[in-house]
């Protein structure tokens, strides 16, 4: 790990400097609705800064919402033309993450890419590099603490930045942050460790995973199942705009001469998710959809891949019509 | 409040109604819908104009329906979705009843249709003028600048279906798009899928929708697709008459015809 | 353009009245634009509007829909119920800015093989000015096209 400054005013240099060099940045920007999304920006002017979070996630940088998996084209010999486009993904850098979303990209990582790597989020990761800014607030649905992370978690990030008054504490977490830097090292001074505690938000810590991964083995027969979905009328804003939700569909689109296959989001709450061909659907009830959900986010990921798949952005909170709120869901199951 | 909260109580103690639906507050200070089944949890109960989800829309939920008798915490656009429901013959298997607030802050209590019809029709709400702001900009545009603005907001849709799910009219237990034989609406978020989504339910609510807006408020994406109901609505008012949401006896402008319908347009 | 572009133009027709119609159009020899490609159904009620949407997305550049005159539904009433439904969507169009010139409506009778191929010659000259309908159809860009099409990706 490397430890930098840069000065509050070269950080726009630093950051135009990479969009000259030919590289994608990806950053929050403010968007006529009030909300604020990862776009691709032109200038570091573009970049929204007085926010605590933004709408959906930065994970279609790297799993798309609508990713064209390849096209086919029936050819003059009689065979078929498969496409791909795996090699022209561009250096993307994703600007202005937070310590939550790292983490999102830390369980990404462990997701997809496991014995069998998905080629396609393989490509997509090897050219992003991440850059976080650690928070210096946070509102009542933020809850990192309360799941193995805090407001200046480096986990899952490349580079994280840390604002202290006209300057920034740039903590270089890999290979891929150095070569970021070095692209323009004379914006950058070395410096020892810092604190950074008192510049970080202090969000509210409901309780610790160490006491839910002992309660929730006994949760699926909980009776507060019911009433922790009552408010759920199945959509699938809270698992799209979530930066670890993983599911999705693959469709095919095209005629018998030539067409595409897409792999796009898809959501455990919609309820034909586990409807089955025979016409039985397993989760009928919204019921035993929330209870999927959660178990899934807080017991089966830690299981399988050994963290939980939660990382306290509160987004799902923020994005639901109904605000149905997860981790306070999470204690009345396990209580 | 406090007079919401008593008269709540009163219905679950006496049995007039087995499950209330309204608003708390939860711990983040949030106007949230909450479900109380006794007389002690009415002390949760909140209402003020900061309440704007359409809680009708809970009242096609099967856990909602199995409790048969309903109490509704309601604002004038919910009851007025509830209305129209009943007039499209929804909701026959549930008996019930209705709490709002009037203009004069007092609590009202609709026990029955004809209540809810009356009082319905003495508050009818009119077009919110931020929407019919939107509605006069959009209309003012050039044909290709209100196409450059509606592809710009439908390529942020990711056809999470929130619109749909919040939607009191969007009942249908097998929605268009869940129908794969054929695939009428491409299940994943490209523009022209998000395109012909939006234009079916848009379609599909004509001469329905009742103009509550929450499809457009609570879009995780920040589109404000209430202003295309919205717009048909009012032209659908103007070219056929009637309001949606206004009576029992309903009438659904696309299922009729007049003789005299505007055909200018057809050679 | 260098090459003339020729329009494909589809018909939804009803079976009584405008399918006949240009039939009679063929059996007069009634010589119109090849462009067109028919679709047969039974009523102009029939037709949903999901399928001129489902015409565009899979190529077509302009749209027919014709049916029996009023009063002269074989069906007694369908083409009310689809004269009502033509004129919502339309309207639903014009306000989402979608060009609802590239569809015409019409009512061709059975007698009016004639009507039938100037409305096909008519549509179709007036839909290989507008020129393709690449609009709809360059609506799908990933992340990636739209960077690589914005000229930052190459």
């Amino acid at each position: 790990m490397e430890l930098k400054l840069i000065s509050s005013s070269d950080i726009a240099v630093f950051v135009d400097g990479l969009l000259k060099a030919g590289k994608v940045v990806v950053a929050p920007v403010l968007k006529q609705s009030g909300k604020v999304f990862f776009k691709p920006v032109q200038s570091f002017a573009e970049v929204a800064t007085d926010y605590i979070q933004t709408a959906f996630s930065a994970k279609e940088v790297v799993f798309p919402k609508v990713e064209e998996l390849f096209t086919y084209q029936h050819n003059e010999e009689g065979g078929l033309d498969i496409k791909d486009h795996l090699d022209r993904i561009p250096e993307t850098v994703v600007w202005g993450l937070r310590p939550c979303d790292a983490a999102g990209f830390d369980y990404l990582n462990k997701f997809f890419l496991q014995e069998n790597p998905d080629a396609y989020f393989k490509a997509r990761y090897d050219k992003t590099t991440l850059v976080t800014m650690s928070c210096n607030k946070c509102d009542a649905s933020c809850f990192c603490t309360s799941v193995d992370s805090h407001p200046g978690d480096t986990k899952g990030s490349d580079i994280l930045l840390t604002a202290m008054d006209d300057k920034f504490y740039v903590e270089v977490m890999t290979e891929k942050g150095n070569i970021l830097i070095n692209s323009n090292s004379a914006l950058f001074t070395s410096t020892d460790t810092l604190s950074k505690e008192a510049f970080l938000a202090k969000p509210l810590t409901h309780f610790s995973m160490d006491e839910i991964k002992d309660k929730i083995q006994n949760a699926y027969a909980s009776v507060e199942w019911k009433q922790a979905s009552m408010g759920c009328f199945s959509c699938g804003a809270c698992a799209f705009a979530c930066p670890t939700c993983t599911c999705f569909d693959i469709q095919d689109e095209g005629t018998q001469d030539h067409g595409k296959r897409v792999r796009c989001w898809d959501a455990c709450g919609l309820s034909q998710f586990t409807k089955h061909s025979s016409g039985h659907n397993p989760r009928n009830t919204q019921t035993e959809r929330r209870r999927q959900r959660l178990m899934h986010k807080f017991k089966y990921s830690v299981e399988n891949l050994g963290v939980v798949s939660c990382v306290g952005c509160g987004r799902c909170i923020r994005v639901c019509p109904s605000h149905l709120n997860i981790f306070e869901n999470i204690q009345s199951v396990t209580k | 409040m406090k007079e919401l909260q008593i008269k709540a109580a009163e219905l679950l103690e006496n049995g007039t109604v087995n499950l209330l639906i309204g608003f708390c507050e939860d711990l983040g200070k949030r106007l949230v819908p909450c479900f109380i089944e006794t007389a002690a949890e009415a002390n949760i109960l909140v209402f003020n104009q900061e309440c704007k989800n359409n809680l009708s829309v809970y009242l096609h939920k099967k856990e909602v329906k199995d409790a048969v008798k309903i109490g509704l915490v309601a604002n004038v656009a919910t009851l007025r979705s509830v209305l129209q429901l009943l007039s499209e013959n929804q909701l026959w298997s549930l008996t019930l009843t209705y709490l709002t607030v009037n203009g004069a802050g007092e609590l009202v209590v609709l026990r029955s249709a004809e209540e809810l019809e009356a009082y319905v029709q003495a508050n009818f709400p009119t077009c919110r003028p931020e929407d019919q702001e939107m509605l006069d900009k959009l209309n003012a545009m050039s044909r290709e600048e209100r196409w450059a603005f509606w592809k710009d907001q439908l390529s942020e849709c990711v056809k999470c279906y929130a619109c749909r799910a919040v939607c009191p009219m969007c009942y249908c237990t097998v929605c268009t798009t869940e129908c794969n034989q054929p695939q009428w609406i491409k299940t994943s978020a490209q523009t022209s899928g998000n395109f012909e989504y939006h234009t079916m339910r848009a379609m599909h609510l004509a001469g329905r929708c009742i103009n509550c807006g929450e499809c457009g408020r609570i879009c995780p994406a920040g589109i404000p697709v209430h202003l295309l109901t919205a717009q048909m609505n009012q032209e659908m008012e103007q070219e056929f008459g009637g309001k949606t949401g206004w009576s029992l006896k309903g009438g659904y402008a696309m299922n009729t015809f007049k003789p005299g319908d505007k055909e200018n347009f057809i050679k | 353009m260098a090459e003339t572009f020729e329009p494909k133009i589809v018909a939804f027709v009803c079976n009584w009245c405008t399918y006949a119609g240009a039939d009679l159009a063929g059996t007069s020899r009634t010589k119109y634009e090849t462009n067109v490609r028919i679709i047969r159904f039974p009523c102009t009620g029939r037709i949903d509007f999901m399928l001129l949407i489902k015409a565009f997305q899979n190529g077509a550049d302009g749209i027919i829909v014709s049916g029996c005159h009023p009063n002269d539904c074989h069906y007694t009433s369908g083409n009310f119920h689809a004269r009502r439904r033509w004129m919502v969507f339309k309207s639903l169009l014009d306000f989402m800015g979608f060009p609802s010139d590239r569809i015409t409506f019409s009512w061709v009778s059975a007698a009016e093989g004639k009507k039938w191929a100037e409305l096909v010659n008519e549509t179709t000259d007036s839909i290989r000015s507008k020129g393709p309908f690449t609009d709809y159809r360059t609506l799908d860009y990933t992340l990636l096209t739209q960077l690589e099409n914005e000229g930052i990706a190459d």
